[in-house]
């Protein structure tokens, strides 16, 4: 058991890296004050942008572009509402993820290039860049720059931003860029590297996983490796026992991630602070 | 005080009007962006309006589709809409409605009556699940809600292939539930029909007509006001979610013991995510929901149409729900602002 669950680490690594990848999207934005439940939609449009245009250029490096494009397109709708019109997020966030299963769900139907195999990923720069380069960057970036410590702001006392002569709107755009380009290559990953080509759901709740992550990493970086790490350790321990043992219920395990993150959620809810003006319009 | 309370008396006859006319809109929008993403896969946007339009209300099969599709969405609707009124963000419609289909199933062996409030029972003790950890963890509805439907989601699955799994063991479905609904006269339609639609007056006399229904839209519309009118804004917590919960898991029960008749995997089919689109076009007026009730159901019946006559993915009814859902964002917003 404790052989089979070590051998799963680094098969438990790559496959959470999309999960990650959202993670670090998500913490940024909520650094920054927004809660965006949308990230599901933009990692499905990401995974489905990102086959296509693969399938188009032949080129995967390209469809990894495609996939943040995708993202970038549903982050800039989120933006326009939760930004722009100062929408509630949470409603906005639940209609792009309506939105994205529906739009993908249709054009997965209407177009015949899914059938065909998809150029894929021969060597995996990503995992690397996801669990070291990018965290260490964008802890760097938000907790070291001057341009970071206003984006926090943002996400505590807007009016102080304001008051600096700077704009929150601007930060928290920027906020969403970075997300769009994370999740757009969550998406990416998950289409062109995990498995070979678009299938409708694909993403199956990972964007709901990391909003919980994010709070479970305490709003931090170094959490949100350590949550993810846990998260993926967990599903390769429940297929290891899946596939070993023997009567114990299949569906009742599926269920365990969820339990763990509402017991997290229940847990350290209580202790954690949370960024002061997150998800306030 | 009183003028916060004099704020959230019913609109009067007057304003109405622009009301109808944002969710008309609304609709109207979502229907022509389906027409223009049909257009540009090829699809004449005639044919393609036409099969909705037939496919929904054009006979009386098609109606009865409609309207059989219409009675869980009013339930869900509902469910979104009294929680919203009461400033409580429950996304969990999903999950209740699972949980409430489990518990007609349950319920079901003791009678009709028992099957519909156990229900009513196990949607909103799913709800409270939700309502324990904010109120003593502090924990986010918003998030437990979601996390939720995923358990309830496996706990379905787990059901259908374990304990509840048909006697003869052959598809992951359980077997035909103990009660059904009585049919109305010689149609398709059932008495869940009735059921639904004395939820919404029931619904809308509570919120409107109530000192409980005061407090209860008090506390949303602005929570430490109505704490410091005396509003014990944590039992509002408690009892809103409840009811919403109730709504919801009644919808699974009636959709259990009225249509499906049997538990499977795929039993929820979004009906959850859906009540939020019926009842932010209802703009959360219980009454309202009757009407996008009916619109909803007309869309997702027409497009099941659409899939099996021309072919288009039946997913365009969720993609119509997201639209509506972000025009009544940007239509309510632009004429606050």
């Amino acid at each position: 058991m404790t052989n089979a669950l070590i051998a799963a680490i680094p098969l438990a690594i790559v496959a959470s890296t999309p999960l990650l990848l959202a993670v670090l999207g998500e913490l940024v934005v909520e650094r920054a004050g927004m809660i965006n439940l949308g990230i599901e939609g933009m990692m499905l449009t990401a995974a489905m942008t990102a086959v296509v245009t693969a399938q188009l250029t032949h080129s995967v490096v390209l469809g990894f572009l495609g996939g943040i494009i995708g993202a970038a397109a549903v982050g800039a709708l989120f933006g326009l509402f939760a930004l722009r019109f100062a929408a509630d997020q949470i409603v906005t966030g639940t209609a792009i993820v309506l939105l994205a299963q529906g739009l993908t769900g249709f054009v997965y139907r209407e177009l015949q290039l899914f059938n065909q195999p998809v150029p894929r990923l021969e060597i995996d720069p990503i995992v690397p860049l996801a669990w070291i380069a990018i965290p260490i960057a964008l802890a760097l970036l938000l907790w070291r720059t001057r341009f970071g410590l206003r984006l926090r702001a943002c996400g505590e006392l807007p009016a102080a931003v304001t008051a600096n002569g700077a704009s929150v709107a601007v930060h928290r755009w920027t906020a969403l860029a970075i997300e769009s380009v994370l999740t757009g290559i969550a998406g990416a990953y998950l289409s062109l590297a995990l498995s070979s080509g678009f299938a409708e759901n694909m993403v199956a709740g990972r964007g709901f996983i990391a909003l919980s992550i994010v709070i479970f990493g305490r709003w931090k970086f170094k959490g949100a490796l350590l949550g993810t790490a846990v998260f993926g350790i967990a599903a390769a321990a429940q297929y290891a026992m899946q596939a070993g043992g023997h009567g114990v219920p299949f569906h009742l395990l599926l269920a365990v991630p969820y339990v763990v993150t509402l017991l997290i959620l229940c847990g350290i809810a209580g202790r954690v602070r949370a960024p002061e003006s997150l998800g306030k319009t | 005080m009183s003028r916060l309370f004099r704020r959230l008396r019913p609109p009067t006859p007057d304003s109405r009007l622009p009301r109808i006319a944002i969710a008309i809109g609304a609709a109207l929008l979502s229907l022509v962006l389906l027409a223009l993403s049909g257009i540009a896969f090829g699809h004449a946007p005639g044919e393609l309006l036409s099969i909705l339009i037939s496919g929904s209300v054009g006979s009386k099969f098609a109606l009865e589709g409609t309207l059989l599709k219409s009675v869980p969405l009013l339930l869900t609707g509902l469910s979104v809409a009294i929680a919203f009124r009461a400033g409580v963000w429950n996304i969990g419609g999903e999950g209740q409605f699972l949980a409430g289909a489990l518990g007609a199933f349950l319920g079901a062996r003791y009678g009709m009556a028992a099957a519909l409030a156990a229900s009513l029972i196990a949607g909103a003790l799913w709800a409270s699940i939700a309502t324990a950890m904010r109120l003593w963890r502090n924990a986010p509805e918003v998030l437990t809600t979601i996390l939720l439907n995923f358990i309830a989601i496996h706990l379905l699955g787990y059901a259908v292939n374990g304990p509840l799994q048909e006697a003869s063991g052959k598809y992951p479905q359980s077997d035909v539930v103990a009660a059904s609904l009585p049919a109305i006269g010689s149609s398709e339609l059932h008495a869940g029909i009735v059921i639904a639609v004395v939820a919404a007056i029931g619904a809308w006399f509570l919120l409107y007509r109530t000192a409980e229904g005061l407090r209860l839209r008090a506390s949303g519309f602005n929570r430490s006001a109505a704490k410091w009118a005396g509003v014990n804004v944590d039992a509002q917590l408690v009892r809103a979610m409840a009811i919403s919960g109730s709504m919801a898991g009644l919808a699974g029960g009636i959709e259990l013991l009225g249509v499906t008749h049997r538990l499977f995997e795929r039993f929820a089919a979004g009906y959850g995510y859906a009540g939020i689109a019926v009842a932010l076009l209802a703009q959360l007026h219980p009454l309202g929901t009757l009407a996008s009730a009916f619109f909803f159901g007309a869309l997702t019946t027409g497009a099941g149409e659409l899939q099996r006559t021309a072919g288009i993915s039946s997913t365009v009814a969720t993609f119509g729900q997201a639209i509506v859902i972000l025009a009544m964002i940007a239509l309510t917003r632009r004429r606050n602002a």
